[in-house]
């Protein structure tokens, strides 16, 4: 099957996730398609895949426009795929699963002894071992992952996508889905292979594609003829982006909060660091690298299972989230601002005022509005929230103002130390560099934050030392100098495992 | 564990009570199973795809006075009145589940004004009076018998077994199941969402219409109070068969259990005197017991 993506764009409200992007994928190969996060790969994905439908431009299957409005026409169409987040359904068997989209039919009745068997087969490609009647909601991450595979190859499609397959597998039934792609390459189906390992792509595909913000950086260049280097610059990009928010004078300030050895029932690891007063301390990783599971356990909301966390040099423990902000003073903004961090049909009043109720109330317990409003107004006009007035519902505003009334709320309740989680996703870039001068502003004031983020020139503009977050472990600590090419591929370094990682470790060390 | 608390009950309930192992009981408990079983899987269906169905009750009303006014005034023969009246339910159903799915509105919403639309066509046509006159044959189905087994038990049973069917071995009554189980994921598996949400409620619909009409026979009349207290009971009955609200795991026979268990406990009331109101108050004690049980093993599940 060969596949042609022409100039195809997809925006969503206030970000532009593909802005025109072209390349072919030819039968009998096997196409590498990489980025850094959010440079469009997943919504590129979905869009063939029928999730999506494209704004502009053309899809076209064997030289034919292909317009898909929903993933069903997609799999009529012979294209399948292994999508990033789970899709299974838990209660099911795992051979069922894997032929649901194919299921056999005897006499009008399933036949699950052919489902099974049927199953079994695509199944043994990649690993014999799980039993195809087991439920699979009683699998191990790693099983659901391989089920997920043989599902996608039980359609026999003539394209096969798949978004990171390897993410959560072993090295050996990584090699067992490697020799079936290689097969299958080889019986002319077209495979597009997403993974952020360079060491896969380079050993296993044919051509790369690179996106950066939403455009092709390098469209379906000779593996052979790329080095490792010129694919991460591809993705990266060669200009050097200033930060706007001009050079942060941070002093040394004692240590805000101190984390040693910490291990968390969400899956963390010996996780140790220092956040110092004042500063910004980013954390970057891939998704699904642990961070905001990370930012969870520190603001009581997972298990915590070993290691200490110190608050200004006193040991604490933190035994709930109303504990954290109430008693240690630790605020959260949760990347899902729209279901976790606003209540999008309440006024910015009592959004804003929401921390910090008990204190505002009367003696007799009574809230008034007046009183709510006398809390929000300073803020709202430092934080210059756009808006006709406090009564205004959140839902109302702009994603950048829903986030400027995200961090009013934490400064209302006078938190010490700001965890903010992707403050800028889905935000207009002019919007972006004011939510950036705001966090550089309560920093001076005094506060301590910690900045989640995927978006690297985000994370070098804003962050004094950036920490690198892999498989809930920190892998790395870098001192930001803010020289955007540099920074990008040490911190890049410590992510794609492998030859590049032990020189940043080195350079790391050394400087 | 439904099974073995039914067993318990059958026991105590036979040496306490001579009445109750009698003929006569028997046939009288089986009878009351029929209606309650029917209107049960109506809304277990609308469950197993994490959705629910309000209007049950209020369709099942419109149904029974439809087939009676069919029956009496307008001199249909019984089989097409009956025809008709199950074509009105899946009617119902259908349009419950083209709202909720074209809309976008929770079905929660759709089916709570459906009801009262249902209700309200209902009472506007008969102005609250019954049919009382309705053919023989049909008044006798009702009240007729094998020994103890009520023919009433007959298409309640036949019901049971095709769903169960349904939802075991047939495409459609699997995508229902995925669709409750994982709904975005069953989308991308190709699974047409939105016409397997239509499904549910169409054949939710159906059962109403079965369970109204199996109402009207046991009543020998069509009152259009048919269907007014069914809504609770649609409920407990597949709770307690161990049905999750959020869709994707149902069981016709554990629903099923669970109607014998409370029949049960309503037939053993009775039998001890005591006031049937207090059936209400069991039957609530019953439903919170179920979905704690059930959350315990949750729990116990993710500890492990």
């Amino acid at each position: 099957m060969r596949v042609t993506i022409d100039s195809i764009g997809k925006s969503f409200p206030g970000v532009v996730a593909l802005g025109g992007v072209s390349f072919e994928v030819h039968p009998g190969e096997i196409h590498a398609l990489m980025g850094e996060n959010g440079a469009g790969k997943s919504t590129l994905i979905k869009i063939v895949t029928g999730v999506y439908r494209p704004d502009r431009g053309r899809l076209l299957i064997d030289g034919a426009a292909a317009n898909f409005a929903s993933p069903r026409d997609a799999i009529a169409a012979g294209i399948s795929a292994v999508h990033q987040e789970r899709n299974l359904i838990p209660r099911f068997s795992v051979g069922e699963n894997i032929m649901i989209e194919n299921l056999p039919i005897r006499r009008g009745l399933v036949d699950y002894g052919e489902a099974h068997a049927q199953a079994r087969r695509f199944l043994d490609m990649i690993d014999p071992s799980i039993d195809t009647r087991a439920e699979v909601r009683r699998l191990s991450v790693a099983q659901m992952q391989i089920v997920e595979i043989a599902k996608a190859l039980s359609l026999e499609a003539g394209l096969l996508l798949l978004d990171e397959p390897t993410a959560s597998i072993t090295d050996h039934e990584a090699q067992a889905l490697f020799a079936v792609l290689r097969r299958l390459r080889s019986e002319g189906k077209a495979i597009v292979f997403v993974s952020h390992k360079l060491e896969e792509v380079i050993a296993l595909c044919d051509r790369v594609t690179v996106l950066r913000d939403g455009k092709v950086a390098a469209a379906g260049e000779l593996i052979a003829a790329m080095s490792r280097s010129r694919i991460v610059s591809a993705m990266i990009g060669r200009e050097e982006r200033v930060a706007e928010i001009g050079p942060r004078t941070f002093a040394r300030g004692t240590p805000a909060l101190e984390v040693r050895g910490l291990a968390t029932s969400l899956g963390h690891k010996d996780v140790s660091f220092t956040l110092r007063q004042g500063e910004i301390l980013g954390l970057y990783g891939l998704v699904g690298s642990g961070r905001t599971e990370l930012a969870r356990a520190l603001i009581g909301d997972a298990r915590i299972l070993a290691g200490e966390i110190r608050l200004k040099g006193a040991p604490i423990s933190i035994a709930d989230v109303s504990d954290a902000v109430r008693r240690h003073r630790i605020g959260y903004i949760s990347e899902d601002r729209k279901n976790e961090g606003l209540i999008l049909a309440h006024p910015i009043r009592a959004n804003i005022a929401i921390t910090i109720w008990p204190r505002l109330a009367s003696r007799l317990g009574l809230l008034t509005r007046r009183l709510e409003e006398r809390a929000a107004t300073p803020l709202a006009r430092k934080l210059d929230i756009r808006t006709p007035s406090l009564e205004q519902q959140v839902g109302k505003l702009s994603g950048g103002n829903q986030q400027k009334v995200s961090i009013a709320k934490w400064l209302a309740a006078s938190v010490d130390v700001l965890i903010i989680d992707e403050p800028t996703v889905g935000i207009d870039i002019r919007t972006k560099t004011a939510i950036h001068e705001l966090i550089a502003e309560i920093t001076r004031a005094g506060v301590s934050v910690m900045l989640i983020s995927s978006d690297m020139p985000e994370m070098i503009t804003l962050a004094d030392r950036i920490l690198v977050m892999r498989d809930f472990a920190l892998v790395g600590e870098i001192e930001n100098e803010r020289r955007y090419e540099p920074m990008s591929r040490r911190i890049m370094g410590f992510i794609h495992a492998g030859l590049e990682a032990g020189e940043s470790q080195q350079e790391a060390s050394h400087g | 564990m439904l099974a073995v608390a039914i067993a318990i009950g059958f026991v105590i309930l036979s040496l306490l009570s001579p009445a109750f192992l009698t003929e006569y009981n028997l046939y009288v408990m089986l009878r009351s199973f029929c209606v309650v079983l029917v209107v049960a899987f109506a809304q277990m269906l609308t469950l197993a795809v994490g959705q629910l169905n309000l209007a049950i009750g209020a369709l099942g009303g419109l149904v029974a006075i439809a087939v009676g006014g069919m029956m009496e005034k307008l001199g249909f023969p019984i089989s097409a009145a009956v025809g008709l009246g199950l074509l009105i339910g899946l009617g119902g159903g259908l349009a419950n589940g083209l709202l909720t799915v074209r809309t976008g509105i929770n079905g929660f919403i759709i089916t709570l004004a459906t009801a009262s639309v249902f209700t309200g066509i209902n009472l506007g046509v008969t102005e609250s009076i019954p049919f009382y006159n309705l053919p023989g044959p049909f008044v006798a189905f009702g009240v007729g018998r094998f020994f103890a087994v009520p023919y009433l038990l007959i298409p309640p049973v036949l019901a049971a077994l095709l769903l169960a069917l349904f939802l075991a071995r047939t495409a459609p009554g699997r995508y229902l199941l995925a669709v409750g189980g994982n709904a975005h994921a069953a989308e991308l598996s190709g699974i047409p969402r939105d016409r397997i949400i239509v499904l549910a409620h169409a054949l939710s619909g159906l059962l109403a219409a079965i369970g109204a009409i199996l109402a009207e026979a046991q009543l020998g009349s069509a009152q259009p109070t048919i269907g007014a207290d069914w809504l609770v009971m649609s409920f407990a009955a597949p709770i307690i068969g161990g049905a999750a609200l959020t869709g994707g795991h149902i069981s016709v026979a554990a629903t099923a259990l669970a109607v014998v268990l409370v029949v049960l406990i309503q037939n053993g009331m009775v039998l001890a005197k005591v006031d049937p109101y207090w059936v209400q108050f069991l039957l609530g004690a019953l439903i919170l017991a179920a979905v704690g049980l059930n959350r315990l093993r949750a729990v116990r599940v993710e500890a492990a």
